[in-house]
């Protein structure tokens, strides 16, 4: 605790208006096999510090791993350099922080089993035993698992009297099967993502019945039929075929500095601009997003973000309309909230921290519906199942997703799978054609761990949450 | 020259390392990151990283582990670490053991200059930007980077490798507050060789050119891809030219050496002495470099084949050391005359495979497209979404540009190819 002491002592005696220093210790452990073959087991460990500073309205950010006394305080006076050149060029006075206060706290994840004591060969029997069962079919050429634990242990102490430590973990297993035959290649996955849990998660997750299940769609998709060309038909997408969506379409876009135009050289800016604040309708009435660091499964849970400001929970799609935006302190004030929402993060301790799409989901229906009711209800449509091809624009309007399981529907039945399957759409075209929500039975979470933005890119997460829903009139079909 | 600290960890990994085979890396990079956004700067950035990881096997039974120091205790706890999981891990069916001593390659991509430009000079730079910027009355933001580094790569069966490299970027992105968006982004070796003047002029002609967007019908049409977007889509070939899932019937390049996939005007080669390219001399696995010809005239002569992979197929293992499109001499005038009309495209943007077996990718145009006529550029377009196969594009080209060191690990030319495939418009 001297360092940190001396980092915001130093910081203070040098000018910085405002300091915080942020010690991180990452923790991640990498199991891959491949068939049955294990092409990589690691574990890496990252541990060191990042001082941010601000003087005269610019920022200033230096890092370092040496935990020394004369290495922290080189470490402040770099910052500090580097604050006094940023403000050369700066508009007015600079950037401004929103109001916070000071926290003296902890949060850790809420885990039964801690994934870094499970035995290692208790994970690799599982894995292998899910590879092979996927090999047992003839027409599966590839079977991949891929096994993730991570840890973030991590201090934030700021100028505002913030004293913040919290002990994050994550699981994510992934599990893919390929089928080949002399015409084509398919893949099908058993992906739900990253959870904010332990061990426990994936024991829960009967993964043996799932690698069939998958074998079994991989190689169905292989001899199903391509959808034809484009035409407008009505789609039924699942939770995590939403929650990439909804990432990309509602997630990003409400990012408020890519409406500033922070990002504007590489991840892109935003059409949803501030005047459109409380005004714009971004999706049907009965579209309400709501973004929620408080979530206990959530990886975008931290208790605080890197700003030190407190997990929040509130409505950024309300009744269909753009009501609020994922803010940050420094660039809250630049719409005139007093106050961050708390989606600054950074990926590691060397990393800046920078505005980031917090546990964002689609609020189940209010009225009982079921997925095989929404099904029975679908005249002509196109049920979707889990992620696959993504493209949007960098202005977030324009759109096209595929998909991992697609089936035709007709006359409310499921008539047979396809394969290729994409559609294509726009804001504020497709929330706004949203006309069925299942309720919450049906709500499924999906945790994504490498949203990638910034310069240089940052690999950041969070989890998402959907029940399934439909979508009328959209264009969907093949690639041309 | 190698830092002592580097032989020192270097040192202690081969005394304290028990297993049967050992493979270790260790890095250092000094990194200095300034972003600038709206015309002031967002985002500064300073610090060095280091990093040691250390791959070992018992038998055929391995484990990987890596830290971000070189202090003693660390490397301790490196050591047990990869040693624990190797010894608690299941035996790997394919595994391959270390590589043996090789002839690595003298490649040279360290620049003094670079070493000693200052972040005063970075915040010049971005200074003469904004300037340039507020004079259009326009906006710019971008990110100017420099980073030095070091890499050691050193295993128990001989093979020993140290590189050094410098990187001076730029990526700047000039909009106003209506439609007019353009970028320029350049990386080099030796900052010396980098002219904000030029780069500026060629940001402000690609800016000035934009006129309010009209709006086109999707289908398909001539294009000349500028050499950002031509790095961007053909880039692609780096993961689909892999050799087990061509041969497991997985990609698109199932039993594709030796034939013409890609049409008489497509080269992609990596070469080590390259003018003003770097390129890695050996790989992270214990590969020396080599030149590659990967695809020479169309035809398909080489995939990229990891060790694991060639030794069960009994050949060569090989990796992608720099990315080379081979040119012509054609100038833009040129290609715009040879059609009758057409599209420019600068740059393109979140491209994604749609199918690995068809070779196929989507992704949309940015940061400025032109709709040309009779050899004249007659206004903007809206961007548009494409839906293209690689090598049925590389099969349309109709002439090839200069080579442009975009950036200075690849080489890439202009590109006019006929009947580019677009799926969708957008709304800007």
């Amino acid at each position: 605790m001297d360092h940190l002491a001396i980092a915001l002592d130093h910081a203070q005696s040098l000018g910085a208006e405002y300091a915080d220093i942020r010690v991180q210790k990452t923790r991640r452990e990498v199991i891959y096999l491949e068939d049955l073959s294990l092409k990589h087991t690691s574990m890496s460990v990252e541990h060191g510090y990042g001082i941010r500073v601000m003087k005269k309205g610019a920022w200033g950010f230096a890092h370092s791993n040496i935990f020394t006394d004369d290495e922290v305080r080189k470490t402040v006076e770099k910052a500090v350099k580097v604050a006094e050149l940023s403000s050369r060029i700066k508009k007015g006075k600079g950037l401004t922080l929103a109001f916070e206060r000071g926290y003296i706290d902890n949060y850790s994840t809420k885990i039964q089993i801690d994934p870094f004591t499970v035995p290692l060969s208790e994970k690799v029997d599982l894995m292998l035993e899910v590879n092979k069962t996927l090999l047992n079919y003839s027409k599966i050429k590839r079977a991949f698992f891929m096994l993730e634990s991570h840890n973030d242990d991590k201090f934030f102490v700021s100028t505002l009297g913030s004293m913040i430590h919290s002990n994050i973990y994550y699981v994510y297993p992934l599990i893919e099967a390929t089928a080949v035959n002399d015409k084509d290649s398919q893949s099908r996955s058993f992906d739900k993502g990253g959870n904010a849990a332990g061990w426990e998660y994936v024991l829960k997750m009967n993964l043996i019945e799932k690698a069939a299940q998958i074998a079994e769609e991989a190689i169905m998709k292989l001899e199903a039929d391509e959808p034809g060309e484009i035409k407008r038909r009505d789609l039924i997408l699942d939770p995590y075929n939403l929650g990439l969506t909804m990432h990309e379409s509602v997630g990003h876009p409400t990012e408020l500095d890519r409406v500033l135009k922070w990002e504007a050289d590489y991840a892109g800016v935003s059409f949803a601009t501030t005047e459109k604040l409380k005004k714009y309708r971004y999706g049907s009435e009965i579209v309400n997003f709501v973004g929620d660091n408080t979530l206990s499964f959530g990886l975008a849970t931290a208790g605080y973000d890197d700003d030190g400001v407190p997990g929040q929970k509130w409505y950024i799609i309300k009744d269909g309309i753009l009501n609020e935006y994922g803010t940050t302190r420094d660039t809250a004030p630049f719409i005139g909230e007093n106050m961050s929402r708390g989606c600054n993060r950074a990926t590691s301790y060397y990393d800046f921290p920078i505005n980031r799409i917090p546990n964002l989901y689609l609020e189940p229906g209010k009225k009982l519906l079921s997925p095989q009711e929404l099904i029975s209800d679908t005249e002509d449509g196109i049920y979707i199942e889990g992620r696959g091809s993504f493209s949007i624009d960098q202005h977030r309007v324009n759109f096209q997703f595929g998909g991992d399981m697609f089936w035709e529907i007709k006359n409310g039945k499921k008539v047979r799978p396809l394969k290729d399957v994409l559609y294509k759409s726009n804001n504020p075209e497709f929330w706004n054609s949203c006309d069925a929500i299942c309720d919450d039975r049906y709500w499924k979470d999906f945790g994504v761990t490498n949203c990638g933005k910034g310069q240089p890119p940052q690999s950041s997460r969070m989890t998402h949450g959907a029940s399934t829903a439909r979508f009328k009139n959209i264009r969907v079909g093949g690639s041309k | 020259m190698m830092e002592k600290q580097f032989q020192t960890a270097a040192k202690f990994i081969e005394k304290n390392c028990s297993a049967d085979d050992f493979s270790f890396y260790i890095y250092k990079s000094d990194e200095q990151r300034t972003r600038y956004a709206q015309n002031m700067i967002t985002q500064n950035m300073s610090g060095v990283k280091y990093g040691v990881g250390l791959c070992v096997a018992y038998g055929n039974k391995s484990g990987r582990a890596s830290v971000n120091s070189l202090d003693e205790n660390e490397l301790k706890f490196l050591i047990k670490t990869a040693q624990d999981i190797a010894k608690l891990n299941k035996p790997d069916p394919e595994y391959v053991p270390s590589s043996s001593k090789a002839k690595i390659p003298v490649v040279n991509n360290l620049s003094d200059n670079t070493v000693k430009f200052s972040m005063k000079e970075m915040v010049d730079i971005i200074g003469r930007t904004v300037e340039n910027a507020e004079k259009k009355k326009a906006f710019v933001s971008g990110i100017v980077t420099k980073t030095i580094g070091d890499f050691y790569l050193k295993n128990k069966n001989g093979f020993e490798g140290f590189t050094s490299g410098s990187q001076f970027e730029n990526s700047m992105t000039l909009a106003d507050n209506k439609t007019r968006e353009a970028k320029v982004e350049r990386s080099v070796k030796d900052v010396n060789d980098y002219s904000i003047n030029k780069e500026l002029e060629q940001l402000n002609s690609r800016f000035d050119a934009l006129t309010e967007p009209k709006k086109i019908e999707i289908g398909k049409y001539n294009v000349i891809l500028r050499p950002q977007a031509v790095i961007n889509f053909f880039s692609f070939l780096l993961y689909f030219l892999e050799r087990k899932n061509a041969d497991n019937g997985i990609s698109a390049f199932h039993e594709s050496v030796g034939k013409n996939m890609f049409g008489k005007n497509f080269s992609m080669v990596s070469k080590l002495n390259e003018k003003g390219l770097t390129a890695e001399p050996f790989s992270w696995d214990g590969i020396a470099a080599r030149d590659f010809n990967w695809i020479v005239n169309g035809v398909v002569k080489e995939l990229y084949t990891d060790r694991s992979y060639a030794k069960k197929i009994g050949t060569e293992p090989n990796f992608i050391p720099n990315f080379i499109i081979r040119g012509g001499n054609a100038t833009e005038d040129e290609m715009m005359k040879k059609v009758k009309n057409g599209l420019i495209i600068n740059n393109f943007w979140y491209i994604r495979t749609v199918s690995l077996r068809k070779n196929e990718v989507t992704g949309l145009t940015r940061d400025g497209i032109y709709y040309f006529e009779n050899g004249k550029i007659k206004h903007s377009v809206n961007n548009l979404r494409f839906n293209e196969v690689l090598h049925e594009a590389a099969k349309n080209i109709l002439l090839l540009g200069k080579e442009d060191n975009i950036t200075s690990s690849a080489k890439v030319p202009t590109m006019l190819i006929k009947d580019f495939t677009f799926a969708d418009t957008t709304s800007f």
